[in-house]
C-alpha cells in the first residue's frame, strides 16, 4: 500500500505540467474552470455589487407595498393532502398578505378533497379545485391559474414549507425590473439529516443548483423556475398560455417567457425546503424525469433558440447551448474520456484514477467552502457537511453521471418520457404525436 | 242523508239517534255542533263528506283534555277516500250507513269497559299528562304502537295521530320532543323508520333547499363543465371553447378543434360562477330556509330527528292502566320557594296542632287551579313549562307572607297556606293573585285566556289535611 502511494507520488512529481493537461483535461478545462473559476468570479463580482442592489431592492419594495398586487398562490398536486395543512399554516404566517391561496387537486384518490374542503371551509385555502379524473400536473396547474384572480401567480408544491417572507421576496424582482416575467425561488433541502442520500442533495442543492442559478441570473441565463416555488406575471402567463405537458415544464415555461424577451431570474432569499428522495432508488426516477428534459425540451422542443430567426436572442442560445454542453455533451464527453484514458493511458490508470478522485474531492472541498461565504442561508454549518464531502465525488462524478447518461438515451432513442406515469397517458400520447 | 229512512229504524230527534239503549249524536256541520253537550251521548256519528269539517272535530274531541271527550267513540259516516293520518286513526269505524249503527255497539261497549278500568291519577307534569291520555286512549282501542304517517299537514312531515292531534301541526316537533321523554322514560321502546330535518330554529320541517354561493349566500349561479385539452394541456369552463360562429370548440391556448371526449379532451370536472357576486367555486353550499321562521341554516346544522314506528313497553302498557310515575319529576325540588306534597301535609299537620293550642290562631288552604294550563304549556314546551311556572310561584309568593308555604301539587295545582289572617283577608290576597297571573299570561302569550279557578278554605282542626285536600281539588276540578 505503502508503496504504492509513493509510486503514485513519484509519478505525479515526475510528470511534467502538459503530460498532467492532456491526462486530467476533463477535469481541468471543464469542471474546474466552468464550476469553479468561472462561477466564483460571476458570484465575486455579484457579491461586490450587492449594496447597489439593496438599495434598488429596497426601492422595489417599497413599491410592491405601495401597490399591495393580489398575489395568486396556486398549488397543483395529486394526493398531497397532508402537506397542505403545513403549507397553508407556513402561508398563515407570510409577511406580504394581500394572497389568495388556491389549491388543485389533480384526480386524488386519498383523503385530499376531505381535508381540502375541511380548510377552505374554515378559511385555510381561499379556492379549492378538484378533476375528479386525473389530467396531469400541468393541467392542474393550468385549472389553478385559469380561475385565479392575482396580478403575480406563485406556484408552489404542496410538500414544501416557506420563510415568512418567501412570498414578499420572490415578488420583489418584479418590481426591481419591469421586463422580469418570472422568478425562481431558493430551494433548501429540509430532510438533509434523513440519510446519507439526502444529505449528499442537499450538498449537490446548496452547490451546484444555489450557487449555478446565481451565476446563471446574473449571466441572463437563467433557465429553469423552479415548479416548488416561481411566480410569473400574469401578463406573462397569458402569453404562453399557461404550462405544456410534463415532465420538465417548468423549465420548458422557462424557455417559453424567454424567448418573449422575458427576463428571469432568480431570488437566493426566498427561501422554500422541500423533502427530497430519501432513498438512491427513488432519486434515480426523480432525476431520469429531471434529466430526460434536456433532450425533450432542450433538444427537441425549443431547438428553435439556436436558429437565427426573428425571435433568436443572444442569451437564449447562451442558455440552451450551456445547459446542452454542459450536461449532455460533457456526459458524452466524460465517457470519451473514459475510454481515451483506457486505450492511451491503460498502464497509468492506476494513477490517473486516484488522482482524479484527489482532484475532483479537493476541488469539491473548495467549492462548497468558498460559495459558503456567499450564501446567506444554510440549512446547517458548513461543518455538518464537511464529512460527506468526499463521497461526492462519487455521488456526482460516477452515480449521478450514469442516471444521467441512461436518461439521455431512453429518452434520445426511445423517448421514453413519454411514457412516464408522472403525466397521463392521454396527454403524453398527444404530446408525443405533436413533437411538444 | 234521507233521514226520513233513518226515522223508521231509529229514533232520531234532533240529530240524536237511539238505539237499544245507547245514544249516538249526528255531527254533519257546524250547525249542528253543541260539543259541550255531546259528553252525554255514547258515541258520536261524524259526518266526513266535508273532510276539514270531520278533522276538525276530530280534533275537538282527541285533544280534549277531559277524558269524557277523548275517549268517545266516533264513527265516520260518508267518508271519501282520503290519505287523511287522523281520519284514518282517530275513529272508532267507518259506516256506510245508519243501517250498520248496530254494529258498532260491540266497539262501543268494549271501550265503555275499558275505560271504566282506568284508574284516575295525579299526573304532575305536562309530559305526564298528555302521554297518560295517549296512554288511555290507546288502552281503550287496544293498540299498543305508535305509527308514524307522512302528512304534508305537518311541521315535521310525519304524524303520529293519536298524539298529534293535541298539538298544532305547527308544533309537531313537540310529539317527538314527547316520544324522546317517553322513550326515556322506558315506556315505549322505537324502532327506525326514517329520518328528517328540521329548522334548528323553530323545528319546522318544511324547509326549502337551496344550492348557493359560498361567499355571498346567492342562488342566482350557472354551473359549466370544466374541459381539458389533452395536447397543450389547458383547462379552463367550457364557455372559454365556444366561438360566436359555430358549435365547435376550439382551445384558446393552441387554436386546436375539440373533436373527440376521451380521446383529445375530457370534462373532469364543474365550475360554478355566482351571477351576484362573480365568486368562481366548484363546490356550493346547500343552505335551507325555513318556510315558517325564515331561518337560513347551513344543512349540517339542521336538527336530525328519527321517526320511529313506537311500541310500548311492559312499563308503558302497565301505566296505561295504573298512571305513570315518571322519574325526572320533582317540580317542588325544581322551583325555588316551593315545597312538595309530603312536606306541605307535613306542615299542615303541624299548622292543625299550632291552631289547636290557640283559639284566636288560625289558617287557610288556598287552591289555585289553572285549567287550561295544558293548552298553554302545549303552545309553550316543556323548558318553558318550569319558567313559567316558576314565575306563577312568584306571583303568589309576593300575594302572601314570608310566613306562608305553597306547594305545586302539579303544573295545573298549586296549594296554598295563608296563615293567621281572615278568611275573607285570605280570598282578597288570592283575588289579587289570579287577577296577576291572568295578566302575566295574557300578555305574554299573545292574549291567551288563563282559566284560574280558585278556592280559599279554613284549615279544619278536627279533619284530617289529606282528606281535606282532596275534597277541595275534587271540588275546584269539578267546577273548572
Amino acid at each position: 500500500m505503502i508503496d504504492a502511494f509513493d509510486e503514485f507520488l513519484n509519478y505525479i512529481t515526475t510528470v511534467g505540467p502538459l503530460k498532467l493537461l492532456r491526462i486530467f483535461w476533463f477535469f481541468v478545462y471543464f469542471e474546474f474552470a466552468r464550476f469553479f473559476v468561472f462561477e466564483l468570479a460571476v458570484v465575486v463580482v455579484w457579491k461586490l455589487r450587492e449594496p447597489a442592489r439593496k438599495i434598488l431592492y429596497s426601492n422595489a419594495r417599497r413599491r410592491l407595498f405601495i401597490e399591495r398586487p393580489l398575489v395568486s398562490i396556486i398549488v397543483p398536486g395529486k394526493n398531497e393532502g397532508l402537506h397542505i395543512y403545513k403549507l397553508a399554516n407556513s402561508l398563515k404566517e407570510q409577511t406580504y398578505s394581500n394572497f389568495e391561496f388556491i389549491v388543485i387537486d389533480d384526480g386524488s384518490d386519498d383523503d385530499t378533497e376531505r381535508i381540502c374542503k375541511s380548510l377552505q371551509k374554515n378559511g385555510f385555502i381561499d379556492l379549492f379545485l378538484r378533476n375528479d379524473v386525473r389530467g396531469g400536473k400541468a393541467s392542474a396547474a393550468n385549472l389553478g391559474y385559469r380561475f385565479s384572480k392575482g396580478k403575480i401567480i406563485v406556484h408552489l408544491d404542496a410538500d414544501c414549507s416557506y420563510d415568512n417572507d418567501a412570498i414578499e421576496k420572490i415578488i420583489i424582482p418584479f418590481y426591481l425590473d419591469d421586463n422580469v416575467g418570472a422568478v425562481g425561488g431558493n430551494i433548501l433541502v429540509r430532510n438533509y439529516r434523513e440519510n446519507l442520500c439526502t444529505t449528499l442533495q442537499a450538498i449537490e442543492y446548496s452547490d451546484t443548483i444555489s450557487v449555478g442559478r446565481i451565476t446563471s441570473s446574473a449571466l441572463g441565463i437563467y433557465r429553469v423556475v423552479s415548479g416548488a416555488f416561481g411566480a410569473f406575471t400574469r401578463e406573462a402567463l397569458d402569453r404562453v398560455g399557461g404550462w405544456d405537458i410534463g415532465p420538465g415544464l417548468d423549465g420548458d415555461i422557462t424557455v417559453k417567457l424567454r424567448k418573449l424577451k422575458y427576463r428571469i431570474v432568480f431570488e437566493p432569499e426566498a427561501i422554500c425546503q422541500t423533502s427530497v428522495p430519501n432513498s438512491f432508488k427513488k432519486l434515480i426516477k426523480q432525476r431520469l424525469r429531471w434529466d430526460k428534459s434536456i433532450i425533450r425540451f432542450r433538444v427537441r422542443k425549443h431547438r428553435d433558440v439556436f436558429y437565427p430567426n426573428e425571435t433568436f436572442s443572444f442569451s437564449n442560445f447562451i442558455s440552451s447551448a450551456e445547459n446542452i454542453t454542459y450536461n449532455l455533451l460533457l456526459n458524452i464527453k466524460w465517457w470519451v474520456y473514459l475510454f481515451d484514458m483506457a486505450i492511451n493511458y491503460t498502464s497509468l490508470l492506476k494513477f490517473i484514477f486516484p488522482f482524479n478522485i484527489l482532484l475532483y474531492t479537493a476541488n469539491n472541498f473548495l467549492k462548497f467552502i468558498i460559495f459558503s461565504l456567499f450564501r446567506n442561508r444554510k440549512n446547517a454549518p458548513v461543518i455538518y457537511f464537511i464529512p460527506y464531502l468526499p463521497c461526492m465525488v462519487i455521488y456526482f462524478g460516477f452515480y449521478l453521471r450514469f442516471v444521467r447518461t441512461v436518461a439521455y438515451i431512453q429518452e434520445f432513442f426511445f423517448k421514453r418520457s413519454y411514457k412516464d406515469v408522472w403525466n397521463p397517458q392521454k396527454s403524453s400520447a398527444h404530446a408525443k404525436e405533436l413533437g411538444i | 242523508m234521507e233521514t226520513t229512512a233513518i226515522k223508521s229504524k231509529f229514533e232520531f230527534n234532533d240529530n240524536v239517534l237511539s238505539f237499544f239503549n245507547k245514544s249516538f249524536y249526528y255531527l254533519e256541520s257546524f250547525s249542528t255542533l253543541k260539543i259541550d253537550t255531546l259528553n252525554k251521548y255514547d258515541a258520536i256519528i261524524l259526518d266526513a263528506r266535508d273532510v276539514e269539517f270531520a278533522r276538525i272535530i276530530l280534533k275537538k274531541f282527541r285533544s280534549h283534555s277531559n277524558i269524557e271527550f277523548y275517549l268517545k267513540p266516533i264513527f265516520l259516516i260518508n267518508t271519501k277516500t282520503n290519505n287523511d293520518p287522523l281520519l284514518k286513526e282517530l275513529v272508532d269505524g267507518t259506516i256506510i250507513s245508519f243501517d250498520q249503527i248496530p254494529e258498532t255497539i260491540n266497539d262501543i261497549n268494549q271501550i265503555s269497559i275499558k275505560t271504566a278500568q282506568l284508574e284516575s291519577s295525579n299526573s304532575n307534569s305536562f309530559e305526564v299528562q298528555l302521554f297518560k291520555k295517549v296512554l288511555n286512549y290507546m288502552f281503550t282501542r287496544e293498540t299498543n304502537t305508535f305509527t308514524p304517517h307522512p302528512d304534508i299537514n305537518s311541521s315535521i312531515g310525519y304524524c303520529f295521530p293519536t298524539i298529534s292531534v293535541n298539538f298544532e301541526t305547527f308544533e309537531e316537533a313537540k310529539v317527538l320532543d314527547l316520544l324522546e321523554w317517553a322513550e326515556k322514560e322506558n315506556l315505549i321502546w322505537p324502532d327506525f323508520l326514517d329520518r328528517v330535518y328540521l329548522c334548528s330554529n323553530c323545528k319546522n320541517g318544511h324547509l326549502s333547499y337551496r344550492e348557493i354561493c359560498p361567499n355571498c349566500d346567492s342562488a342566482n349561479m350557472r354551473s359549466e363543465d370544466l374541459v381539458h385539452h389533452f395536447p397543450c394541456g389547458y383547462i379552463g369552463a367550457i364557455s372559454d371553447f365556444r366561438n360566436n360562429v359555430d358549435t365547435v370548440l376550439n382551445c384558446p391556448k393552441c387554436s386546436k378543434n375539440l373533436r373527440h371526449i376521451g380521446v383529445d379532451y375530457d370534462k373532469p370536472s364543474i365550475i360554478n360562477h355566482c351571477q351576484n357576486c362573480n365568486e368562481v367555486f366548484q363546490d356550493y353550499l346547500v343552505k335551507a330556509k325555513c318556510a315558517h321562521c325564515k331561518t337560513d341554516t347551513d344543512v349540517q346544522f339542521l336538527l336530525s330527528k328519527n321517526i320511529n314506528v313506537y311500541k310500548l313497553t311492559k312499563k308503558g302498557r302497565t301505566a296505561a292502566v295504573g298512571g305513570i310515575s315518571a322519574s325526572d319529576f320533582t317540580l317542588s325540588d325544581e322551583i325555588f320557594g316551593t315545597v312538595n306534597l309530603k312536606t306541605f301535609a307535613t306542615m299542615m299537620h303541624y299548622e292543625q296542632e299550632r291552631i289547636k293550642t290557640n283559639p284566636t290562631l288560625s289558617a287557610n288552604i288556598v287552591i289555585i287551579y289553572i285549567e287550561n294550563i295544558f293548552d298553554l304549556y302545549r303552545k309553550i314546551g316543556k323548558s318553558k313549562e318550569r319558567e313559567l311556572l316558576a314565575e306563577f310561584v312568584n306571583i303568589v309568593r309576593d300575594g302572601i307572607t314570608p310566613a306562608d308555604f305553597i306547594c305545586i301539587n302539579n303544573p295545573s295545582i298549586l296549594s296554598v297556606c295563608i296563615n293567621d289572617v281572615a278568611l275573607n283577608d285570605a280570598q282578597l290576597r288570592v283575588m289579587k293573585i289570579t287577577d296577576k297571573l291572568e295578566e302575566l299570561v295574557y300578555n305574554n302569550f299573545e292574549g291567551f285566556a288563563l282559566n284560574v279557578f280558585t278556592q280559599t278554605v279554613q284549615l279544619s282542626k278536627e279533619q284530617s289535611f289529606d282528606k281535606q285536600l282532596h275534597v277541595l281539588i275534587k271540588e275546584i276540578v269539578e267546577k273548572g
